[in-house]
Order: C-alpha cells, then structure tokens, then sequence
C-alpha cells in the first residue's frame, strides 16, 4: 500500500492488535485478534456442518412460532391452539420471533403457514439454524467484553471461549434446538454492566431478558438484593430515593413495553396462563439431576427394599405404579412422603435467603456472581418440574467464578462435568451422540487443562487430599457412565421396554451426586469467605 | 493455535478433531440419496458389501452388472466383503442379497459412515502422521503439528469421502505409506504399498510413472551389484504381493480364463473419453472444438494416450536423472534416502497424476484426489510465504470448487462452504493477500473472483434452456487454467528439484543453479528439458517468462 500518504491513514494500529475504524460508533467496533476470529470461524463452520443433526420438537415449537407471529394479529397470540406447541414464551420473545418471521416469509412462504405443521424442509432448516447461529453472536460479542478490561485478560479469554463454545450450547442449541446461546449474552452483558459499576444498565437488561423467557425469575433475587443495595442505598446504609425511582421506572417500562399491549387488551390473564401452566409433576419426563432425583432414586431403593424384606414403612400403591412406570410424567413416591409444589417453594426460598443475607452484607461484584449462580443453583436444585436444560443457569455464571480459587476452579470442574452429560440424554440418536461426547471431551481438554496448570494449589491437609481423590474418582466415573448408558440400549433391543428407563436414571442420579456435590462446595466457599 | 502447556494434547486434539469434523460432514446426504432407481455411489459401495457377503469370489464380478457391478480390484472387494460381514453381525437386513438395494435406514447409513472413518483412521491418518515424522523429521514440531492439520483436514477428499461417500482414503493411505517406505529406504515394503493402493482403486496408476521410475533410478543408484538385488528384490515382491491380491481369481482356485473378469471391469475402454463435466484439457478444450465430431473414439484414445505421456515425461526422466546426479556427485553410495530425492519424488508424483488427470481418457471428476495428494503433502511443509504454499492452497481449493457440480447434486451445498471456511482458516490462507511469486501478472484473488462470480450466477439466473449445462461448463473453464498452471509448475519444480540435488556437490551441473540468485528454470542446454518443452508448446502456453 505505498503511495500517497494522506495526513487520516497516517495513525495505525500496532500490528499485534487489531486496528479500529474510527468511524464507527464505539459498540459496534469489531475488536478481533487472529485467534479470536479462529475460533469465530471454526465454531461456525462447525455449527453448520451440524445443520442436517437431529432437532427435537422444539424445532417445530418455534417454527410454529415464528407461523403465529406472522400470520396472526398480536391480539391472537396467545390464544392460538392450531398446533399443540403454543406460544409459552413472554412477549420479547414473540416479538423476536415475528421479527425473524419477515425475512422467513421472503426465503419460503410454507415456514410461516399456520397450518403446515411439523414442516421440516432444508429451507426452514438452513434458517432457524442460521438464526441461532447469528443471534449467538450476541454471546461471543459480550464475552469479548469480558476480557477487555478484565483483571487478568489470559484467563478470562479462557473463560470467554469456553462460555462461547460450550458443550451445552451446541447440544440445546445447535442439536436439539434453542435459542438459549443469545439470551444467556443478554445476561453475561448485564453481569458485565454490573461488573464496570453501571447498575442501572444491568438492571435495565435482566428486565429485558425476563421479558425474553421467564426461567431466568430463578435469577431474579440475587438480582433484587444486589441492585437495591448497591445502587439504590449508600453505603452507610439510607437510602437513596432518586435512583431507587429511576431504577424502578426503568424496569417498571421495560416491562410495559413487554406486557402493555397485553394490559390494553386484557389478556395478562391468560398470558399468564401460559407463561406458568401448573399442571406438571415434581419432576421432567427425564429427572433433571437435582435433590429431587436422589430423592426418588432412594425412594425406588427403599421400595425395592420394603417388597423384598418388608418392614414397617407403609407403601402408597400409586407410588409402586408411579416407579413402574419409570420416568413418566407426575412422580409419586411409594415409601418416603410426597413432595408437593409448597414444599420445593419453600425450600428454595429458604436456601436462596442464606446466600443473599451474605450478598447484602458485602455487596461486591464478586460476592453477586456468586450469589446470583447459587441463586440459580439453588432454584435447580429444589425447584418443581426442573427441566434438565435449565442446569445452564448454573453453568454458565458458574464459569465466570471458576478462576478465583483453585477450590472455585474444582467446583466449575464437578460442576460443568456433571451438568453436561446430564444434558446428553436429549440426544439419543447415536450419530449425535458421538459429536456431544468428542466435541465434550475437546471443550473439557481446552477448558481444564489450562486453566488446571494457572490455578493448582497444593492440598495442604489430610482431609483436602483424599477429598480430591474422592472428586477424580467421582470425575473418571464418568469414562464408565457415558459409555455404558449409551451402549446399554442396544444390548436390551427386543427384550421389552421394562429396562429403558435405567440408563437414564443412572446418568440423572450419577450427574445429580456431582451437582449435589458442587452445590455444597460453592455454598460452603460463599459463606465462609 | 495451541495454547503453552498443552504440548502433549496437540496431536490428541488434532486427531479428535478430525474425527468430529468427519463425523459432523457424515450426518448430511450422500451421493445417489432418495434417488431410485439407481441410487448413487453410496448404493454401490453398500451393494458390493452384500455380493461380497452373499455370493461366491467367482461371482463377484459377473453378478448383475448392470446395477452397479463391481469394477475395482479385489482388495477393494475384500473390504466390502468384511464391511458386510461386520455389519451383518450388528443387523442382517442392512446386507440381504437384492432385498437391501437402496436401503435408507438410519442405522446403515451410520454403519456405513463408520466404516469410512473407520479405515480412515487405520490406515490413511497413520500414513499421514508418519509422513510429518519421516519426512518433516528435521523440524519442528510446530510445523510438523501444522502439516498434520493441512493433511487431515484437507476439504476435497473430506467432502469427496464424508459427504460423497467413497473409500479413497484408503488408496490415498496405502500410497501415503508406499512414500513413506521409500523415504525411509524400506524400497520393496514400499513396493508392497503400493500395490496394495493399487488392487484397491486402479486410479492409483496415475502414480504409476513416478514410483516406476523412482525405483529403477535407484537401482541404478546403488550400481550393478546392489542395484541388480534391489531390482530382483522389488520384481519379486510386486509380483508376489499381486499373486496374492488376486489369489482368489488364479489356479488353482479358479480357471486361468475367471482372471480376465475383474480385468474386463477394471479397465473399461468402451466409454466416450470423458462422461460428465471434469475440470480437465479434454472437456475444457471441447468447449470451441468438438473432439468427438472431428476424431473417432480410437484417435482419440491414441492421443490421449500420447499426451498423456508426453505430460508426465518430466516424472519419468527426472527421478532416473536425479540419482544419476547423485551418484555421480558423491564418492560411496548411502544405502538410505538422501533427502534432496523427497521433493524430486513428490513433484514426480504430482506431474504424473495431474497429466494423467488432464489428458487421459475416461477420467472422473473424483480423480483430481489424486494429484491433490502429493501436492498437498509438498504444501503441508512448506512456508507460508512459499509459491508451493500459495499455489497448493490455490489448487486445493479450485478443485473442491470443481467437484462442485457433484456436491449440489448430493445436497451436499453448505458442507462445501463450512469446510473450505474451516480448512482455509485452520492453515492461516488469505485468499487475498499473497501473489503468486511465480507468475506476477496472475493473483489468485482473480479466480476467487470467478469462483465466486459463478456460485453467484448460478444462484440469481437460471442456465438458459439454449444450454442447461452452462455452469458446470463455467466451473471447467475456471479451474482447468488453474489445474493446467499447477502441472506446468510440476515441470518446473522438478527440474529445479532435480538440480538442488546435483547442486550437493562442486561437479558439471551444480554450477548453473545458483548464477544470479535465482533457480535456472528451463536450461535450455541439458538435453532432455526439450521434451518438457515440447510439452509445453503442445498446451500451448509454454512462454518462458510465464514461467519464471
């Protein structure tokens, strides 16, 4: 590029790092280094070499969103019953999907047809997929932010790409079909605001995601402690009425903008309806691996026990059907007392109050990550009908706290292990099970292995060691686990449907003593720090 | 790429992530998918599996040949023959004779999937490791890690073996390893190697020229005595190993005439001298002259036949000429492989496939795999900044926008985009940054330009009813100029890799080499290069500056 010099081109940008237009306003400076853009480019070729993967019903679910959105007036939204998979996602989210409806529309008119259901053609393939592809971006954009102006930059860019090319994205994602890769950037970014001290931003964009998809309610206490004490009060303790009202206008909007046009047409009612249909039993088709699934893993134990030997336990008959049945539907226990919606409410209510009494004491950026994951923890742990997908909400703020100890670093390990081959089962198919293993196994490798060698510390007393041992133990069990349940179904094929359940509860219970396990230790380390 | 401290996992990830790349491209289509009634060559593969299976060795190639009868060597037979017993074990149904044609199940397309990867990984990535650490031994292990990646995940036979579905890698590895053995001075294992490549798909005799030569040059070598026993040694066990492939088909296990079936559907001479679009001189040249109005099918064959020869002359002079050089350059002769004969080799190789590729008869798009091998084993160490480099990832990647035709008709479109993105990235190639520091008139971006030009026009218009096949002809009259220009600068570099060879020492041709800092390409004054030349006017395009 010799030639004339003109006076603008004169100042570069050092070559090692990446030159910046400057005229472009600054949120939307491309700031990429080489390998950045490596793994940018390797996760999207790899993402769409996975476009002709298994989908789940879910693909057909927003599909027939994105038909709802389209073909019918808002007013009719969340009336519509043409398909079975109506729309149960706030209003955000249809907004989101009408707003992917339009270009839909142009590429094949079918996608938006209210009555084509089950419509699987390449073309409404190739799309839904390439949106999950593009608004994943969102992820990679706010993890970048992360390492710009983070204390150590080297681990966080570990971290970054890890969050960006999880396991659990590909598989709920990618594979199954989901839309949680861009939601969970909406969320890393209000963390992030939270983290560069801009509390009335991050606020402001937790309303918006609640507005998105409701689960993330899991989240919302530790978001409430932190953002009333911290911005709302000062330090001494008054409170500060100014920004408690600009904080509580904010959200008070966000979410007018959300529900308003519901509100004007009087249908919250049956919004809500949709949005919180209780009807379900304690636990998913498939147990989620939480406290509730060790519990009914022991309530099958005892069963067996009590038909063997007898004893003086009384049997609830609906209970012995309930575990014949092995997974299905509303669970009823045949030995220990049954669990009702009160209970697990009360529970988690209960444990949530523990850690955010430790938030509100000293309310740091740190303490609120912490807080907020076992916020979310503790909402999986104990909730009602936690679905398996949910244990991203532990994962995913669990990665932002894996560098600030080797004790942290250990728990991320258990916990990131368990919670993704707890997700497995959603792909049963075995071409794909091979990609979630191998593709687990590299993310696990380019994870831990690094971030092993910069945090290791050694076991200073007795009990730490064989604590360790007992956690690789735990950790290689896997190398058994997830080949054996995998395998196990093609050496019953034929003999009857009685044993499929046993794979699936063998991973729901072995991933749920990880998780169990990992709980306590970050509650542990959160209250004693 | 790889972060401090992770030495030992390199290799480990590179290999994981070849076998998720292979395994991710395997969840799409393949050739011939939904297709009846003839299928593709996926339906092929699986129906020899079930003759194999179910019919005796006389049978296998008289059996029905109009649906897709067997016509590669045996060894090709003999895999598909424990392909199908493997998965007769796991479910019958996928193999039952006539009843399984065109079977579409899940768990036989994963079968059959795994069985590609499964030979890919026992016999071609191996070769490929070995090769980074024979061949690349004095480097480090950066670049032999990166040579391993440029090899492994190399798009054109990922997509043509995946996607397509075929077992070339299996030829592609057994060749793999005969260079190995030759490298490594194990001549008469490499022999073995190389036979078995070749009773597994007759295309590895476009390699044929070189090792041919290669070996009779190093007989020569080693002078009468120890040359004669190498000579007698390499004659023996290539018979041999061939005896034994088509043991089956011999007395006493069968009548001397059954030899003549496999033979007959080895080598069919009664087709038109090309079938559909390939990127070669034939079907690119067709375009303003029509060969098969002008010449009979026999002239034709003649000519190609003898341009064909004339192509890959350079191949066959040069590896004789080069241990010539060798001999007499240094006093005693070194029983190993000097490594200044590696390159000469290589070049051999890519100068005798790509003429075969370009100017003989029948050849198939798929066949381009050939020449890519050697060409992309001389790139997998070369420096970035390095005409070998440039052109090689050129040339890798005009010839997946080659195959292209075939690609969109499998439904194969968007694993042809990820893997040239993922492949070109993973090697660090900006298809806009670097000339050709051979020819400076010519920049690659032109044919990226092109290529895309095309996939755009083929996307907005549509062919005109006048000529329904104006886009795959548009894909042959872009890459044939790139594939002519990579056998021209075969010629080149082996000549120049002929003379670094004589250059080792201070005798006659050492000299001229090195006069003003630049290779002497094309001397004029040694008295085989006329044949080159010759070469180079028959195409046309033999202008000596073209080649500097």
């Amino acid at each position: 590029m010799s030639g004339v010099d003109f006076p603008l081109e004169v100042k570069r940008g050092k070559p090692d790092r990446p030159t910046v237009n400057r005229f472009r306003p600054s949120w939307l400076k491309v700031e990429l280094t080489p390998s950045e853009w490596d793994i940018l480019a390797f996760s999207i070729a790899f993402k769409i070499l996975l476009f002709p993967a298994y989908h789940s019903t879910d693909f057909e679910v927003h599909r027939n969103w994105l038909a709802i959105t389209y073909s019918l007036p808002v007013s009719k939204w969340y009336y519509d019953n043409t398909s079975e998979w109506t729309l149960d996602y706030p209003p955000f989210f249809a907004y989101f999907e009408k707003l992917m409806s339009i270009p839909a529309c142009i590429i094949d008119p079918k996608i938006v047809d209210l009555n084509n259901l089950d419509y699987d053609a390449w073309s409404v393939v190739v799309y839904q997929r390439t949106t999950v592809i593009l608004t994943e971006l969102l992820l990679g954009a706010v993890v970048l932010r992360f390492i710009r102006g983070a204390t150590e930059p080297s681990m966080q860019r570990l971290i970054s790409a890890s969050l960006f090319l999880h396991p659990g994205f590909i598989i709920v994602d990618h594979i199954h079909f989901q839309y949680n890769g861009f939601m969970y950037g909406i969320l890393l970014a209000s963390v992030l605001c939270a983290r560069n001290d801009n509390k009335l931003m991050s606020g402001l964009l937790f309303a918006v995601l609640l507005n998105f998809k409701h689960i993330y309610m899991y989240l919302a206490p530790a978001y409430f402690v932190y953002l009333l004490r911290t911005y709302c009060m000062s330090p001494t303790g008054s409170l500060l009425p100014t920004r408690f009202l600009s904080l509580a206008n904010t959200v008070v909007l966000v979410f007018l903008v959300s529900l308003g046009p519901f509100l004007y047409m009087g249908q919250i009612k049956q919004l809500l309806s949709r949005l919180f249909p209780f009807m379900r039993g304690l636990n998913h088709a498939y147990w989620a691996p939480n406290a509730w699934a060790l519990m009914t893993f022991l309530d099958r134990v005892l069963l067996q026990y009590v038909k063997h030997f007898g004893g003086r336990w009384t049997i609830n008959s609906s209970g012995i059907a309930s575990s014949s049945r092995g997974l299905v539907g509303d669970t009823v226990f045949a030995v220990l007392p049954n669990v009702r919606p009160i209970h697990t409410f009360t529970l988690t209510i209960a444990m949530q109050s523990i850690f955010l009494f430790k938030l509100w004491r000293s309310p740091t950026y740190k303490s609120f990550l912490t807080a907020l994951t076992l916020c979310g923890y503790t909402s999986f742990m104990f909730g009602w009908h936690v679905h398996e997908k949910a244990v991203l909400l532990v994962l995913v703020p669990l990665s932002l706290l894996a560098t600030e100890s080797y004790p942290h670093f250990r728990t991320f390990v258990i916990a990131s292990t368990a919670g993704i081959v707890s997700l497995f089962p959603l792909l049963f198919t075995p071409a794909e099970q091979v990609v979630e293993v191998i593709y687990s196994l590299m993310w696990a490798l380019f994870t831990f292995v690094p971030l092993h060698r910069r945090l290791y510390e050694f076991p200073r007393t007795l009990p730490t060691v064989i604590l360790n041992w007992l956690e690789l133990g735990y950790l290689i069990g896997f190398y058994v686990i997830t080949p054996a349940t995998m395998l196990f179904p093609s050496f019953i094929k034929g003999k009857g449907d009685e044993w499929t359940f046993l794979p699936l509860m063998t991973t729901s219970v072995y991933c749920s003593l990880g998780l169990v396990w990992a709980y306590i230790r970050l509650g542990y380390l959160y209250l004693t720090s | 790429m790889h972060r401090v401290g992770m030495k030992g996992w390199v290799v480990p990830s590179i290999i994981l992530a070849g076998i998720l790349t292979r395994w991710t491209i395997g969840m799409g289509s393949y050739s011939g998918y939904a297709s009846p009634p003839m299928f593709g060559d996926y339906e092929a593969q699986r129906h020899w599996m079930e003759i194999t299976l179910h019919l005796p060795i006389s049978e296998w190639y008289r059996y029905d040949l109009q649906y897709w009868g067997l016509d590669y060597p045996p060894l090709t037979a003999y895999v598909s023959w424990l392909c199908g017993a493997v998965g007769s074990l796991i479910e019958p149904s996928w193999f039952t004779l006539d009843e399984s044609r065109g079977i579409e199940t899940k768990g036989s397309k994963l079968f059959m999937r795994a069985t590609v990867l499964a030979f890919d990984y026992l016999i071609y990535v191996p070769a490929l490791w070995w090769f980074t650490r024979t061949c690349l031994a004095g480097r480090s292990k950066r670049t032999q890690n990166f040579a391993l990646v440029t090899l492994l995940f190399q798009p054109a036979l990922l997509l043509i073996d995946f996607g397509h579905f075929q077992y070339n890698s299996v030829m592609l590895g057994f060749a793999v390893l005969a260079i190995n053995c030759f490298f490594s001075g194990r001549d008469t294992l490499g022999a073995f190697f190389y036979v078995c490549s070749l009773c597994f798909k007759q295309m590895a005799l476009y390699y044929a020229p070189a090792v041919g030569m290669y070996l009779i040059g190093k007989c020569i070598y080693l002078g009468p005595s120890e040359g004669t026993k190498l000579l007698i040694r390499l004659s023996l066990v290539t018979s041999l190993s061939f005896l034994l492939l088509f043991l089956p088909f011999l007395p006493p296990f069968a009548s001397l005439s059954s030899i003549l079936d496999p033979i007959t559907r080895i080598f069919p001479f009664n087709r038109g001298i090309f079938e559909d679009k390939v990127a070669n001189f034939w079907c690119a040249s067709n375009v303003v002259f029509k060969w098969r109005l002008w010449a009979s099918r026999d002239t034709l064959v003649r000519l190609s036949a003898l341009l064909t020869v004339l192509g890959f002359l350079g191949a066959a002079i040069a590896p004789v000429k080069a241990w010539l050089r060798l001999r007499s350059s240094l006093s005693d002769t070194i029983s190993g492989t000097p490594s200044v004969m590696q390159p000469v080799l290589l070049y051999a190789l890519l100068n005798s496939s790509l003429s075969f590729f370009l100017f003989s008869f029948q050849v198939h798009e798929k066949t381009i795999l050939l020449p890519l091998l050697p060409l992309s084993l001389l790139l997998s160490g070369a420096a970035a900044d390095s005409t070998t480099f440039s052109l090689g990832v050129l040339c890798n990647n005009i010839a997946v926008f080659s195959i292209w035709p075939l690609l969109k008709r499998d439904g194969l479109v968007v694993q042809y985009f990820a893997l040239l993105v993922l492949w070109n990235r993973m090697i660090g190639y900006n298809p806009l940054q670097r000339p050709l520091a051979m020819v400076r008139m010519f920049h690659p971006s032109i044919v990226y330009v092109a290529c895309f030009a095309v996939h755009i026009a083929e996307l907005v218009i549509p062919p005109p009813s006048r000529y329904p096949d104006i886009y795959p002809v548009l894909n042959v009259l872009v890459s044939t100029p790139v594939f002519g220009l990579t056998w021209l600068w075969s010629i080149k570099s082996i000549i120049e890799a002929r003379w670094a060879v004589g250059g080792l020492s201070v005798s006659t041709g050492g000299a001229n080499l090195q006069h003003d800092g630049t290779p002497a390409v094309l001397t004029p004054a040694t008295e085989d290069d006329g044949t080159e030349l010759s070469a180079l006017s028959l195409k046309g395009m033999g202008h000596h500056r073209c080649l500097r």
